[in-house]
C-alpha cells in the first residue's frame, strides 16, 4: 500500500469546511452518535446507573460574570467523588459549566476546546461567538439519542465575553440543545431550583443595591457560596463547602482579560469571615 | 516507457528539475531561537507565509499555494486528532514528519504519473521544559534536514527556506556566526530580517558567490521593507497555556524593523 495522507476537508471543494467533531468520527476517534430511532425507553430500574454532577450557576456582576459549581458527582444515592470539577476552562474567554453526566460532558467540553482551536489554525480567523455558542447547541443535539436512552443527558452554562459589544454574554441550554441567553443569572442541575430561587431573590430585592450587576467581586463570591450552600442544604446530590476536609466550589470569573480562577485560600478567607 | 530503469531515473530527474525550477523564486523564510521562545519571519508579498499548526508546532511554506494548503490542512488534522484522542503531549513534530508527511511526499515524488507537491515546508517545534527547540526542512520529495540531534550532532538553533540551495546555505552561514539562544525578541526581529535578505539576495547567485556585505543587506531590507509586508510569529514559552503561538503585527514588527 502506498503511503497517502488523509483526505482533507476541503479537497473535494465542499461549501463549507468540515467541522471538528465530523473529522474526530472519520478518524475514529469519536463515537457516533446514537440513533433516536428504536430507542428503547429506560426501565424503572436500569441496568447502569450513571455518574451525575449536580448544581452549577453563573451571573453578571460589575466586574464581569462569574461562574460556580459544587464538587459533588453522584449514581444515585451514592457519592461517587468530592472533587469533580464541573465548571471548565473553553478557551481563553470562554467556560462551559456542566449538570449532568460527566463522562459526556467532559467529552464535551474537550471536543468543544479543541473544534474551536481547529477552527481557528485551519480557517485562520477565530470563530464568531455566535459560532461558538451553536456549536455547543450541536454536540447537545448529537447527543440526544443517549439522552432518549437514559444514559448520557448533559445541561450545561456556556459563559463567555463579547469583545465586540464588550459584555460578558451568559448562555443556557436544555438537553436537546436549545440555547437561551440570560439576562442576569442561570443556574442547572439538581440544585438549581434552591438556586435561582435565592439569585432572583437577591436580583430583586437583596441588600442595599437590588441588582447582582452591581455587586463587587467578593460580595459576589460570597453569594455564589451560599446560594451553593443553600441548594446544599436540601439537595443530596449537591456538595456545597465540605468543612470538614475544605473542599470549595470551582469558582471562575470572566471579563475582557480573560478568566479569574480564584484561589482555595481566598474562597477560604471569604468563607470563614461571612459563613461559616 | 517509465518501466525501464534507466527512464524511471530520467523521468524522476526531469521531475526534480521541473519542481526545482517552479520553486526557484520562493522568497526565505526564517525561524530561529530565542530567549523566550521561536520566532518566524518573512517578508511576503501576496499571501501569508507562516502558520500555526498546533500548541507548539509552526509552519511555513513556499511553492504552490494550493499545495502547500493542502499540506498545512492535513498536518492540522493529523496534529489535531492526535491530540484529542491522546494528549496534547503526544503531539510531535518528529512523529508528523517522519511518519506521515515524508512517506506520502515522497510516494506522490516518485509516482511519475501523478502530480508531486510543489511545496518546500519549514517546521518548528517548541522544545517542552528542558528539551531543545526541534526546527525541520522537509522537501517536495519527503527529503526531511532537521537542525541535529542526531548522530552526535548539537542541535542549531535556527531553521531556514528558500527558493534555491545556494540562497539556503548562505542563511545557515550566516546565522551560524551569530550567538543564538539568548536574544531578546528585538534582536531576534533584527536578526532574522537580515537572515531573510541575506536569503533574499543571494536567490540566484552562484554556488561560490561571497555573501553579501552588511550595507548590501540593509539596502535590500529598506526597500523591500517598502513592498511587503511583514509576517512575524512567535512560539512562546511561559504564557502558562498550552498554546503557545501569537503572531506579530506588521505595524508592531515593522516599527522595530524601521528603527534599527
Amino acid at each position: 500500500m502506498q503511503p497517502s495522507l488523509p483526505r482533507t476537508a476541503n479537497a473535494d471543494l465542499a461549501a463549507a469546511p468540515e467541522d471538528f467533531a465530523a473529522l474526530l468520527r472519520r478518524h475514529g476517534a469519536l463515537a457516533p452518535t446514537a440513533s433516536i430511532t428504536n430507542v428503547t425507553h429506560p426501565q424503572s430500574t436500569p441496568a447502569l446507573i450513571p455518574t451525575e454532577a449536580t448544581t452549577i450557576l453563573a451571573f453578571k456582576f460589575a466586574d464581569g460574570v462569574l461562574v460556580a459549581g459544587d464538587r459533588r458527582a453522584t449514581a444515585a444515592n451514592m457519592i461517587v467523588y468530592d472533587r469533580a470539577d464541573k465548571v471548565l476552562e473553553i478557551d481563553r474567554h470562554s467556560l462551559m459549566a456542566i449538570a449532568g453526566v460527566p463522562a459526556t460532558a467532559w467529552e464535551m467540553a474537550r471536543v468543544l476546546e479543541h473544534s474551536f482551536q481547529f477552527y481557528r489554525r485551519t480557517q485562520l480567523q477565530e470563530m464568531s461567538l455566535d459560532g461558538k455558542v451553536r456549536a455547543l447547541s450541536k454536540l447537545l443535539r448529537d447527543n440526544l439519542g443517549f439522552v432518549l436512552q437514559g444514559v448520557g443527558v448533559v445541561v450545561p452554562i456556556f459563559a463567555t465575553y463579547d469583545h465586540e459589544a464588550e459584555t460578558p454574554r451568559l448562555y443556557f441550554y436544555d438537553a436537546m440543545g436549545a440555547q437561551f441567553e440570560a439576562t442576569d443569572y442561570a443556574a442547572t442541575g439538581s440544585g438549581s431550583g434552591a438556586v435561582r430561587a435565592v439569585l432572583h431573590y437577591e436580583n430583586t430585592w437583596g441588600g442595599p443595591k437590588r441588582s447582582l450587576r452591581k455587586l463587587k467581586t467578593n460580595d459576589a463570591v460570597l453569594l455564589a457560596l451560599r446560594a451553593l450552600e443553600t441548594a446544599a442544604s436540601s439537595d443530596s446530590a449537591t456538595g456545597g463547602v465540605d468543612r470538614r476536609t475544605e473542599v470549595f466550589p470551582i469558582v471562575k470569573i470572566i471579563n475582557e482579560s480573560g478568566i479569574t480562577t480564584l484561589s482555595e485560600s481566598r474562597l477560604s478567607k471569604i468563607f470563614k469571615s461571612k459563613l461559616a | 516507457m517509465i518501466e525501464e530503469p534507466y527512464r524511471w531515473v530520467e523521468a524522476i530527474a526531469n521531475r526534480r528539475e521541473y519542481i526545482e525550477h517552479q520553486l526557484a523564486a520562493g522568497s526565505p523564510i526564517v525561524a530561529l531561537s530565542f530567549a523566550d521562545g521561536i520566532l518566524l519571519f518573512a517578508l511576503s508579498r501576496e499571501r501569508q507565509k507562516i502558520f500555526e499548526i498546533y500548541d507548539r508546532i509552526a509552519m511555513g511554506g513556499i511553492g504552490h499555494p494550493g499545495d502547500i494548503e493542502r499540506l498545512r490542512l492535513v498536518a492540522i488534522e493529523l496534529c489535531s486528532t492526535e491530540g484529542f484522542a491522546r494528549s496534547a503531549h503526544d503531539v510531535s513534530l518528529r512523529r508528523l514528519a517522519n511518519f506521515s508527511l515524508s512517506p506520502a511526499l515522497k510516494a506522490a515524488f516518485e509516482q511519475v504519473y501523478g502530480a508531486p507537491y510543489l511545496a518546500r515546508l519549514l517546521f518548528a517545534e517548541l522544545g517542552r521544559g528542558t528539551a531543545s527547540n526541534v526546527f525541520l526542512r522537509l522537501d517536495y520529495d519527503g527529503g526531511i534536514h532537521t537542525n541535529g540531534g542526531a548522530f552526535g550532532r548539537s542541535f542549531e538553533q535556527f531553521g531556514v527556506i528558500a527558493g534555491t540551495k545556494v540562497a539556503t546555505n548562505h542563511m545557515e552561514e550566516y546565522l551560524r556566526g551569530q550567538e543564538l539562544p539568548n536574544l531578546s525578541f528585538k534582536e531576534a526581529l533584527l536578526l532574522a530580517s537580515k537572515t531573510w535578505a541575506v536569503g533574499h539576495l543571494t536567490l540566484n547567485a552562484e554556488a561560490r558567490d561571497d555573501a553579501p556585505d552588511k550595507s548590501a543587506i540593509a539596502a535590500d531590507l529598506k526597500e523591500q521593507l517598502a513592498a511587503t509586508s511583514v509576517e512575524c510569529a512567535v512560539l512562546e514559552r511561559g504564557s502558562g497555556l498550552p498554546m503557545t503561538w501569537r503572531s506579530i503585527p506588521d505595524t508592531d514588527a515593522r516599527s522595530i524593523l524601521e528603527k534599527a
